[in-house]
């Protein structure tokens, strides 16, 4: 394609764009749509605060837990040194293994429950990362709602601008203006340029010699 | 292995601190912690550290920020950098390994995963 029918079309789009405009702004106006508008610009900081409220909230559950979890930890811990220590006494007097086996059986047997049960502990601690995992995702979410947001109040600003103050526009812009993270991919299914596990980080370093 | 010390830079609280236990866990009791990279540089510049976990997502200096400091620092640049995130687009896991990152774990991950990874880099590392 010439330089020339590339500038066409663009111009073209352009117009077109600028039409669809003009009839929303119209259609907005002549249907009595602006103070819906304005109330679905009102209710988005709402819709934003209550995700924020969602992400304290299980940050705080998480957090709870894994003060449990330590606790819990430093408990096992104990109960691991403590029935080692029996077994091996217990090893050490022939006559006592001889007289009483159940008592080594039972002592080897609360060794092995208190190291599983710190195994499922340690399991419980890692789960806790949904807060991170999650917590990223509502993020980028509170950015786009903000982005959103902007996008209407613009909208506002040029079909009915008195029902907008300053600081609206000033307010929204500023949240807008945050930088998005980008965070977890929520799904990943059918694109090419993510990974879904760390087998797939490995393959793709190992294939670049890395 | 002599005790190595780690700086755990992560924005979430939570996944500093199980970061933090699954390190004591795998023998590394020594570590503290940072909330951005900013915080995380000034921490390096002021301390002694022998290794580096970071997230790459985090508010004013990210993870990819910190990682090309720390390998731009003649003080800094021999410290391993184990990236630990959330990222999974593949530009992003080859830009870490091109910046100089020792390794990429993908969240969520398990203890082991972040065991072997560490094996891997102290054995390319002669510890």
């Amino acid at each position: 394609m010439s330089h020339d029918n590339q500038d066409n079309t663009s111009t073209e789009m352009f117009q077109r764009l600028g039409a669809i405009t003009r009839q929303l702004h119209d259609a907005l106006n002549q249907l009595g749509y602006t103070p819906v508008l304005k109330d679905t610009v009102d209710e988005l900081p709402d819709a934003r605060s209550r995700l924020e409220y969602i992400a304290r909230l299980t940050g705080e559950a998480a957090e709870k837990v894994l003060n449990r979890v330590d606790e819990a930890k430093a408990e096992q811990e104990r109960v691991i040194d403590s029935s080692r220590q029996l077994v091996e006494t217990i090893r050490g007097v022939p006559g006592l293994k001889w007289a009483m086996p159940e008592l080594l059986e039972w002592s080897e047997k609360i060794q092995q429950g208190a190291e599983r049960t710190d195994h499922h502990l340690t399991e419980i601690m890692m789960a806790q990362d949904f807060h991170d995992l999650t917590g990223q995702v509502i993020k980028k979410v509170v950015s786009l709602a903000a982005t959103i947001e902007e996008q209407l109040v613009q909208l506002l600003l040029h079909a009915a601008p008195q029902v907008l103050t300053d600081t609206d526009a000033k307010k929204v812009a500023e949240v807008a203006a945050t930088p998005a993270l980008n965070g977890p991919v929520v799904d990943p299914e059918g694109r090419t340029d993510v990974v879904t596990d760390q087998a797939g980080v490995d393959d793709l370093l190992a294939s670049l010699g890395f | 292995m002599a005790d190595l010390r780690f700086l755990i830079v992560d924005d979430f609280s939570t996944m500093r601190r199980i970061v933090r236990n699954l390190l004591k866990e795998i023998g590394h009791g020594d570590a503290d912690e940072a909330e951005d990279g900013v915080v995380a540089l000034h921490k390096l510049r002021n301390g002694k550290f022998d290794f580096v976990v970071s997230d790459i997502n985090m508010p004013n200096m990210n993870g990819f920020e910190l990682l090309s400091q720390i390998k731009a620092d003649d003080k800094l640049k021999h410290i391993p950098v184990l990236m630990v995130t959330a990222e999974a687009r593949k530009e992003d896991i080859i830009a870490a390994a091109q910046g100089g990152a020792a390794g990429y774990i993908v969240k969520p991950f398990t203890k082991a995963t972040l065991e072997e990874k560490l094996a891997n880099i102290f054995k390319k590392m002669g510890l």
